[in-house]
């Protein structure tokens, strides 16, 4: 369960400030596959830097099931996020002198597992993810939803409890795109893992079982949406 | 930390030019200083080697009286029985040989010269039958012979034979003054030229027979030295304390002086040297450090977004900064090993036929005791330094980008362009 309380983030932008959001509250159940939508600038990104423990807040409060995120010290957070959320960014960021299987393996090596256990699950989910037999390929002999696909595998092979998707498919075809939404949309079900990913595109959308629209910082909306 | 040390050799090969490029910078640096060093340490070692053997010997023994005196190379401070001395010695396993001081003009004659003419000498007293046994002269004749006792004879450097155009068969006279004051004029034949390796000496030696200069000095069988042989590598203090022991418990008033203080001038001048190595050492490190410095400025600059992807992902810092390290380590380890190679390679040709500088030391007086080539050493302190500074430095350097890198916020870094 992510509790929202009143959170404020407020960036200095030379001499004015700017208000990313203005007091937003919100609480976003287990296993929900949510989309938070909203123009550029509407204060996305910000909302998911905030859940996912890479920025700090203004005011309010964030509480991760329980944990009260905001008041964690730096390597709290740190170990926080390790343990419990999975990144998928719209660059894909992925370390381009490692290989599939390495750019994904590099998570669990963080939380010092066993190296047999480590293969285990890494090779597990990249069959998942359809990249078996691509594992040895580094990500510049894969193709953009490929790569996508190493950056879903590295989050989830972890088995985290949020997954926080910033624009995953805005580099992508839309054929492709749609594939990585049923993808990440398989994984929600098979795993019950929180996804929270920001889009505009109305096709991403329309993949939510929650939408929740931002404007200017402020939530205009959300409404819960049969799939 | 395997999954860091994997990185860390992976990111090596990402930007393979710039990691040739400051790896060759580190390697010439080490190896300019690996050759350096050796060069400066060899012409240490061998001109202490020569001071010893042409100019000081390792321990001088004087007349309690004849030290502060030195420079006017007194005759009548000097040792009564210097023989005794030497037998004293010979009984204790030291070689020692006997030798006077004085100063002298030298006048040269139009007959031999081709137009009259003097200069000024320091002219040194040898016994012949004893010099070669502390001294090593006679290895290093080029023309005639060396001295025999009792004749009117003169052998000189070679560069000093050269500047005044003597040739083996010139007659000199040298025109002093006596124990006593008296003025005394001596004619002597020069019989032999030598090549001495140490060129403050090659450049102003004139050595007669001890018997005849003493004879017409009016020295009664007195000496200004003594000039004792002891083998290289030993403790020179050590030893001239024990020499002073030998001459105090024989009941003789006698001073002896390890070369060390009888050649503090030159000493000084190596100090000094040293402190150049150092400079050197300091620059070349520092050119180094800009290279490897600004190669890792580069690499951590161009990944920023990576690094925030790791810190997002929960990778510690500690971890994220110990992969630039070894990053930076490796570019070190690959420079220093490369240069030491080279530097080795070099060092070969320097030790076994070394640069020649004589064109220089001919006319240049560098401090330096050495004719002209100057050979290096195998100095593995410095080759071991050399390693391990490259790379220890690399990873040094490598600190502060990586430092500033993670202070960055890391949506900061996520939205590095």
């Amino acid at each position: 369960m992510i509790r929202l309380e009143n959170v404020i983030r407020d960036y200095q932008a030379g001499e004015s400030v700017v208000h990313a959001l203005r007091g937003v509250s919100l609480e976003i159940g287990d296993s929900e596959f949510v989309s938070i939508a909203g123009p550029s600038g509407s204060g996305k990104t910000t909302l998911l830097n905030l859940i996912g423990c890479i920025d700090t807040l203004d005011g309010g409060s964030i509480a991760i099931n329980g944990e009260r995120v905001a008041t964690m010290d730096k390597k709290q957070k740190t170990a926080f996020r390790r343990n419990n959320l999975g990144f998928i960014f719209q660059t894909y960021n992925l370390i381009p002198v490692l290989s599939a299987y390495e750019n994904v393996a590099f998570v669990l090596s963080l939380l010092d597992l066993p190296e047999p256990q480590i293969k285990e699950r890494t090779m597990r989910i990249l069959r998942e993810v359809g990249l078996e037999g691509l594992e040895n390929r580094r990500p510049n002999r894969l193709s953009g939803g490929q790569q996508q696909r190493i950056a879903i595998a590295r989050a989830l092979v972890k088995n985290p409890q949020i997954v926080l998707a910033d624009e995953p498919t805005a580099n992508l075809d839309s054929k492709t795109g749609e594939d990585i939404l049923k993808l990440m949309r398989a994984m929600n079900r098979t795993y019950h893992t929180t996804f929270i990913f920001s889009t505009h595109d109305s096709m991403v959308m329309d993949y939510a079982d929650r939408l929740i629209m931002l404007h200017d910082g402020r939530i205009v909306s959300d409404e819960r949406r049969a799939t | 930390m395997k999954f860091v040390l994997s990185l860390a050799f992976k990111n090596l090969t990402r930007y393979k030019r710039r990691t040739l490029i400051t790896a060759i910078a580190i390697a010439v640096g080490l190896m300019m200083y690996i050759m350096v060093d050796s060069m400066l340490v060899g012409a240490e070692f061998e001109s202490m080697r020569n001071l010893r053997w042409y100019e000081t010997s390792s321990v001088r023994i004087h007349h309690p009286d004849y030290w502060k005196e030195r420079l006017q190379l007194p005759l009548d401070t000097s040792i009564a029985d210097p023989y005794q001395v030497v037998r004293l010695l010979d009984g204790q396993g030291i070689v020692a040989t006997v030798r006077t001081t004085f100063a002298a003009d030298m006048l040269l004659f139009a007959e031999d010269f081709g137009e009259d003419g003097n200069i000024s000498t320091l002219v040194t007293a040898v016994d012949p039958t004893l010099d070669n046994t502390v001294f090593h002269f006679e290895d290093t004749l080029v023309e005639g012979r060396f001295l025999a006792p009792g004749e009117n004879a003169v052998v000189m450097g070679s560069w000093l034979a050269e500047d005044i155009g003597a040739k083996v068969g010139y007659w000199v006279t040298l025109l002093t003054r006596g124990n006593g004051g008296f003025y005394e004029a001596m004619d002597m034949q020069i019989v032999g030229i030598v090549n001495c390796p140490n060129p403050n000496v090659n450049r102003t030696l004139v050595m007669v027979p001890l018997d005849t200069a003493s004879a017409y000095l009016a020295m009664d069988g007195a000496a200004t030295e003594l000039d004792l042989r002891l083998s290289d590598g030993v403790d020179i203090d050590e030893q001239t304390t024990r020499v002073q022991q030998i001459l105090t418990s024989a009941g003789m008033d006698l001073v002896a002086y390890s070369w060390e203080e009888l050649a503090q001038d030159y000493l000084a001048i190596a100090t000094a040297k040293r402190g150049g190595s150092s400079a050197i050492l300091f620059l070349v490190f520092i050119i180094a450090a800009v290279g490897i410095s600004n190669t890792m400025l580069m690499a951590i600059y161009e990944r920023i977004r990576e690094l925030g992807m790791m810190r997002a992902l929960g990778m510690p810092d500690k971890d994220i900064r110990l992969a630039f390290l070894f990053e930076a380590g490796g570019i070190g380890l690959i420079g220093s090993l490369a240069g030491v190679i080279l530097g080795v390679l070099v060092n070969v040709f320097m030790v076994e036929v070394g640069l020649d500088f004589g064109f220089l030391m001919r006319d240049m007086d560098m401090g330096y005791r050495i004719q002209s080539v100057l050979r290096g050493v195998w100095n593995y302190k410095a080759i071991v330094i050399a390693l391990v500074a490259g790379i220890v430095l690399s990873m040094l350097v490598a600190l502060v980008p990586t430092q500033r890198a993670l202070k960055m916020d890391i949506p900061e870094c996520l939205r590095h362009q």
